[in-house]
């Protein structure tokens, strides 16, 4: 029968194509700039030095701070459990996994507010979510955590409660002997856990079949 | 950018009214290339009706090309296509308790739908058995839930299995695909049986 | 295209020979076959996922229960776990939705060639009654392996092959090898 005959061809032509073409691998700018804009106005990407200090002294295991000033940098000082992903080899595909899942929540961070940012808006452009940059960065990390002012007379209990919290933050954490060892290095990027790459599926999971 | 659903492209509801759409048209095409008919989807066990070959093949090499052709021009996102979890043991055992309610019945749930909803009496009683058949499978769910739940092996493609690529792959089904129509055309010749 | 003869029994449960002569042409399968392509195309790109019917069945089952028996869904293993998964009613859900078209569309299909009548197809060396016996024992095996399987030759073997699933294409290769291993055993059925 003809029908068979044509259909054959096309369907063996249409293969051959298919199977020399290398795979689709680009990554499409999955969010447009209004959004973009709306979002970075709205700084919803940042999250403050006492939460993240609050997440590491109750040993969170849901965040992942990551560390995205150069090499020497994070090796001089690195705030702990974080790892290191510099902002010049952020899109490198070995840190895909890490950057673009939705199991654990990602902080980054830099010595100021820029860089972070900047690795932020680049992720949030690939349309990654789940990551966060730390208000302020290390420099303001270490005047409202390591060495906090304390609050002047007569003031909110408010106040007072924060500066006490940050206090005890601040000492949990140097105590720690936090980042000062000189092993955290780029080499803990291994160890820390690699999401399976079915669970980049969106929130709400695609069924199919029988459920 | 697609699948429409997942990216929120389009509403919930939106999608359930594209359901009953994709299913009108799927099952006026099943309807119209005799899938209502119990006696011509038992004859592909028999040599006598290679319907369901023809059929299938052309379906499942049309969509997986459309899929792979969408996913090189960057129409649709084949990470967020569902693809159907691997579970050992109950895919096998499932399998084979179909084939033989197949055999036995002459029909699937989706041709029987087509079959009932054309008049086939014996597509009803078919529907009826289903729901039998999986009110069983529910109330007695913890006799098999230990099978049901075996050797989870995540949701793997074939190509990813033998190490090849989606696109390599597909050439080689489409091989097998026009290997199976001669030989339906073939057999549809060896072995005629009397119109009905 | 071959124009196939098809005889129409008035009285479908009794067995009187051909009463009347209707001309009826399926369409080429081939192209069915790439239309139904294009369908499953379509409902991968829309909704990210493929066809199916099964699941649309144990919906149904599951809302039935629930409704009829409410206690036993709430402590049964089998609800319990379903309830847990899915928060809303088993009946508003994808396939569901795509079973009231599948019925619709070939209703229309049939208006359209005619071949809308009341039939039982079965082979002339068995009486309608046992087809019909036979029609609910496939069913209720189907119903049981579609769920063990998840999945029925639309949903595991037709869907799964075109995302390339490893789970459909050993769904499919199990239906369609037993199915020809028992082949001869039910031959009276059908030839």
């Amino acid at each position: 029968m003809k029908t068979r005959v044509i259909i054959s061809i096309a369907a063996v032509s249409l293969g051959l194509l298919i199977a020399a073409v290398p795979q689709n691998t680009t990554r499409p700018y999955k969010v447009n700039p209004d959004q973009m804009l709306t979002e970075v106005k709205g700084g919803q990407q940042f999250i403050s030095p006492e939460e993240v200090a609050d997440m590491i002294v109750q040993k969170d295991p849901s965040i992942q701070l990551i560390d995205v000033r150069n090499a020497n940098e994070f090796a001089q000082y690195s705030l702990p459990g974080a790892i290191n992903i510099p902002l010049e080899s952020i899109l490198n595909e070995e840190y895909e996994e890490i950057l673009n899942q939705d199991i654990k929540t990602n902080i980054l961070y830099s010595n100021g507010n820029m860089h972070a940012n900047e690795a932020w808006m680049l992720l949030r452009q690939l349309g990654y979510k789940n990551n966060y940059v730390l208000m302020g960065g290390l420099n303001y990390w270490f005047e409202a955590i390591m060495n906090p002012a304390g609050p002047g007379n007569a003031v909110a209990s408010e106040e007072i409660a924060k500066y006490n919290f940050r206090k005890a933050a601040g000492s949990a954490l140097g105590s720690d002997g936090s980042g000062l060892s000189a092993d955290s290095t780029a080499t803990t990027v291994t160890t820390s856990p690699v999401p399976v790459k079915t669970e980049k599926k969106k929130k709400k999971p695609v069924s199919g079949g029988c459920s | 950018m697609g699948p429409l659903a997942p990216y929120e492209i389009i509403s919930e509801s939106s999608n359930f009214l594209f359901a009953f759409l994709i299913g009108i048209g799927f099952g006026f095409v099943l309807e119209q290339a005799g899938f209502s008919s119990s006696r011509k989807l038992a004859g592909v066990f028999y040599g006598y009706d290679m319907v369901v070959v023809k059929v299938f093949f052309t379906g499942a090499i049309t969509a997986m090309l459309g899929l792979l052709f969408f996913s090189l021009f960057g129409w649709v996102d084949l990470d967020l296509v569902y693809v159907n979890e691997t579970f050992l043991w109950s895919s096998i055992v499932g399998g084979v308790i179909m084939g033989l309610g197949f055999i036995m019945g002459g029909y699937c749930p989706g041709t029987s739908f087509c079959g009932a909803s054309i008049g086939k009496i014996d597509a009803l009683f078919f529907i009826g058995g289903l729901f039998i058949g999986v009110l069983i499978f529910t109330e007695g769910y913890p006799l098999w839930e230990g099978l049901y739940k075996a050797e989870n092996m995540g949701a793997p493609k074939i190509s990813t299995w033998f190490g090849l690529s989606d696109g390599f792959f597909a050439l080689l089904v489409i091989f097998m695909a026009v290997a199976m129509f001669w030989i339906a055309e073939w057999a549809e010749k060896k072995f005629p049986r009397e119109e009905y | 295209m071959q124009v196939r003869q098809v005889v129409i029994c008035i009285k479908p449960f009794n067995d009187k020979p051909m009463e009347k002569v209707k001309k009826m042409k399926y369409m080429n399968p081939y192209i069915a076959g790439v239309l139904l392509g294009l369908v499953l195309l379509a409902a991968n790109f829309i909704a990210g996922r493929g066809l199916g019917l099964s699941g649309a069945v144990k919906s149904a089952v599951i809302s039935a229960v629930q409704t009829v028996a409410p206690s036993h869904a709430e402590n049964a293993s089998f609800y319990k776990e379903y309830k847990a998964q899915h928060s809303e009613s088993p009946l508003k859900n994808w396939l569901v939705f795509q079973m009231l078209g599948v019925i619709v569309g070939a209703f229309v299909s049939g208006v359209i060639s005619r071949r809308i009548t009341w039939k039982v197809e079965h082979s002339p060396k068995i009486t309608s009654r046992k087809r019909l016996v036979f029609a609910v024992m496939g069913g209720i095996l189907f119903g049981f392996g579609s769920q063990l399987g998840r999945g029925c030759t639309s949903g595991a073997a037709l869907s799964g092959m075109a995302v390339m699933s490893l789970g459909g294409f050993i769904t499919m290769m199990a239906i369609f090898g037993t199915g020809f291993a028992m082949a001869y055993f039910f031959r009276k059925l059908w030839i």
